[in-house]
């Protein structure tokens, strides 16, 4: 089998951009953590990648399950310091968090 | 490498989907078909735990839990519209950075894949998993016990209220 | 990961998951249970450190290295004194058989990425930190706090992902991911991975661009939490990797140059930026919080030099950091209990009425500024000498012309809260009971003896590292 791996870089590398993108630009806290879950699908193709081609793909893969895990309670946390600033603030809106910059 | 490519642009447009779509469910949506496809994509690179995992916590884990939040805050979907036109400017900024992407950086890339190196011995996922990498399992424990006190901390009552 | 010392990252996680069970009927209990298995800890570093014995028997086979051995003091230490006096101030609002647990487990993720030996250890236990920090944060009740928590984990995420990406070029490059191995062998793959992982450890330190979840953070949470966070939380999850990352560069060369020098930049503008903006604030956490970054600054400078005398000073400044900064922000604590508000407005005379917080006050903010002979003096002398002597002479000077304007900022506070006219309203604010105030001593006194005692402390660090 040939190498993929500049072709795997390459789209991981747009995946990431498409997932910080949505970061930067959304004000929708959920939006926010999808952001991010596409930033983390983006750093774990580069993973499996990195891991076929250095003909590591086993480690590649245990890697990969502990991210995935750690992948799960992060969103998991995030979504509970949502529903707790939507009880709190009404409003799940990131332009409302900025009331104390300085 | 055909079918890897088709992949990954399932990948890239459920990702833009994903981040484009008005509604938060459809983003959910978008995301775990992306999740679904990576997993496809991690079978092909012939790593089947890793897929079985991701299809299993990714797609339907993560996803039942953002869908569980988006019911839970529903009713700022609507107030909540973005201001499209900054979504407007997406696929024009994906296109010139594609491109941009896939001048500078495929060489560059060329060049890391030189370096690739052989370890030493192959070894199972289990062997790695529980002989080499074991300390990753202490991780994770303290990792779970944490998002339980997390959760607990979060949602649990008020000791003096 | 030294496996010997493992019991300092069990012990804690065990205690952690017992509290819920036997602290049930009794929250007492869950109190005891915690402060107890921090001071068991402590006593046990402590001997293990100062019994010289210990170290070199054949019975004892770890490998005794002073940054980790250091370092786990340094964090059960702020540990027991944040846990006890949460536990008799009273202060904490959350449920308390969640509050302690998270703490413990957060010790236990500290001591653990202390002792990891490898990039994805320590980036496993960094984001279980992690996600206590969110809940730690996020236990007052109100909106700060829950804002912060949101900011931190929108920043870190992606900082993790950096960190991924790099440890994926280093699988690449050599098929492990060891410190000690991948210094071995260098390539232009690991000079890149390591950009990655050091860009991704720079965000999580909180340098300067990415630096506005702290303050944020440190005046929503409470204020025993807050000292745990500034002391030890963020300095361990961000600066101790950094302070790795430059040992390990420093065995590289030459080649990696590039990756420390614009470190030390960073450093170099988060401590002036912080600084500067810690002279404006009003309230009295989120000066500290300014505070902290920019003497992660100062950390993230001397360790960049990878001159020995640098990095020395940058992990004695760690040390110092959390003695100092535990102090004042539990005097914050004991200030916002008895007069009700940090807003340093507010404030004034307060010297009379509590002397002890005054007191120690001034020990911690000479120490931070560096007035000789005080530990943090030591530890600043050590960066400012060692960037002087790399070649970095514009900075060593910033560096030195910032601890005067820490200084004033400092002095600022202790005039607006403790000095001067005592207002009105503040008659009766009482002095914090003994049991709140020892923690605050204590700290007092270690910071005055390992100045006093420095050449000792010095030549420990020098002969372990």
């Amino acid at each position: 089998m040939t190498s993929t791996f500049s072709m795997d870089w390459l789209f991981a590398a747009i995946i990431f951009f498409i997932g910080a993108y949505c970061m930067a630009v959304s004000r929708n806290l959920i939006k926010q953590l999808i952001g991010l879950e596409i930033i983390s699908k983006a750093a774990l193709i580069a993973l499996i990648s990195a891991g076929a081609l250095s003909g590591n793909t086993n480690l590649a893969q245990a890697l990969i399950i502990t991210v995935i895990l750690v992948e799960a309670v992060i969103v998991a946390t995030g979504l509970a310091l949502l529903v707790k600033a939507y009880k709190v603030n009404g409003a799940i809106d990131i332009k409302k968090l900025n009331n104390m910059r300085g | 490498m055909t079918y890897n490519l088709f992949i990954y642009i399932i990948i890239a447009a459920a990702a833009i989907l994903a981040v484009t779509a008005g509604k938060m469910l459809t983003s959910a949506i978008m995301l775990a078909v992306a999740s679904i496809a990576l997993s496809l994509l991690l079978f092909n690179f012939n790593a089947p735990w890793a897929a079985v995992f991701e299809l299993s916590v990714c797609a339907g884990l993560i996803t039942v839990l953002f869908i569980s939040a988006v019911s839970l805050v529903k009713k700022e979907d609507e107030s909540l519209k973005e201001s499209r036109g900054k979504f407007l400017l997406l696929p024009f900024l994906a296109l010139a950075a594609f491109i941009t992407f896939s001048v500078i950086l495929p060489p560059w890339f060329e060049t890391l894949s030189g370096y690739a190196k052989y370890p030493a011995g192959e070894f199972k996922v289990g062997e790695i998993i529980w002989n080499l990498r074991s300390i990753d399992l202490l991780g994770q424990v303290t990792i779970l016990a944490a998002a339980v006190f997390v959760v607990k901390s979060v949602f649990g009552k008020r000791s003096e209220q | 990961m030294t496996t010997e010392l493992l019991s300092y990252s069990l012990i804690p996680l065990l205690s952690a998951l017992a509290i819920p069970f036997l602290g049930r009927k009794n929250r007492k209990i869950t109190e005891i249970l915690a402060n107890v298995t921090l001071l068991a800890g402590l006593a046990n570093l402590a001997y293990m450190i100062f019994h010289p014995m210990n170290r070199n028997s054949g019975y004892a086979v770890f490998s005794f290295d002073g940054l980790t051995m250091s370092m786990l003091f340094t964090i059960y230490l702020v540990a027991i004194c944040c846990v006890f006096f949460a536990s008799v101030s009273g202060m904490v609002k959350s449920e308390k058989n969640s509050f302690y647990p998270l703490v413990m487990i957060s010790v236990s993720a500290m001591s653990s990425m202390v002792l990891a030996k490898d990039f994805f250890t320590l980036y496993i236990f960094m984001e279980a930190l992690a996600v206590t920090s969110f809940a730690l944060i996020a236990s007052e009740e109100g909106t700060l706090g829950i804002e912060g928590a949101i900011k931190y984990l929108l920043l870190t995420f992606p900082a993790s992902a950096l960190i991924i990406i790099g440890i994926s070029l280093m699988l690449l490059a050599g098929g492990s991911l060891r410190f000690d191995i991948m210094s071995q062998s260098f390539s232009t793959a690991h000079f890149a991975a390591l950009a990655f992982i050091t860009l991704g450890f720079a965000i999580k330190a909180g340098l300067f661009p990415f630096h506005f979840w702290t303050p944020d953070a440190y005046q929503g949470a409470p204020a025993a939490v807050s000292a745990y966070l500034a002391g030890v939380v963020t300095k361990i999850s961000g600066m101790y990797a950094l302070v790795k990352i430059c040992m390990a560069v420093r065995l590289f060369g030459e080649n990696a140059h590039a990756i420390s020098s614009s470190l030390l930049l960073a450093g170099v503008i988060t401590l002036v930026f912080a600084s500067i903006a810690a002279l404006t604030q009003k309230d009295m956490k989120r000066m500290l919080a300014f505070s902290s970054i920019s003497q992660m600054g100062y950390i993230a400078a001397g360790a960049a030099t990878l001159n020995p005398i640098g990095i020395l000073g940058a992990i004695l400044h760690i040390f110092n950091h959390a003695t100092f900064k535990t102090v004042l922000f539990l005097n914050s604590a004991s200030i916002e209990k008895s007069v009700g508000t940090t807003d340093m407005r507010k404030m004034g005379g307060l010297e009379k009425n509590m002397p002890f917080t005054s007191w120690t006050s001034i020990i911690a903010l000479f120490s931070t500024a560096g007035v000789p002979p005080l530990s943090g003096f030591w530890s600043k002398l050590l960066i400012i000498i060692s960037l002087w002597i790399t070649g970095f002479k514009f900075a060593a000077v910033v560096a030195l012309i910032f601890s005067i304007v820490t200084l004033a900022y400092f002095m600022t506070m202790q005039k607006k809260v403790f000095f001067g006219k005592p207002k009105e309203e503040l008659k009766e604010a009482k002095e914090a009971s003994p049991s709140m105030l020892a923690p605050a001593v204590l700290m007092s006194l270690i910071i005055v003896f390992s100045g006093i005692f420095f050449p000792y402390v010095f030549d420990f660090l020098e002969k372990t590292l």
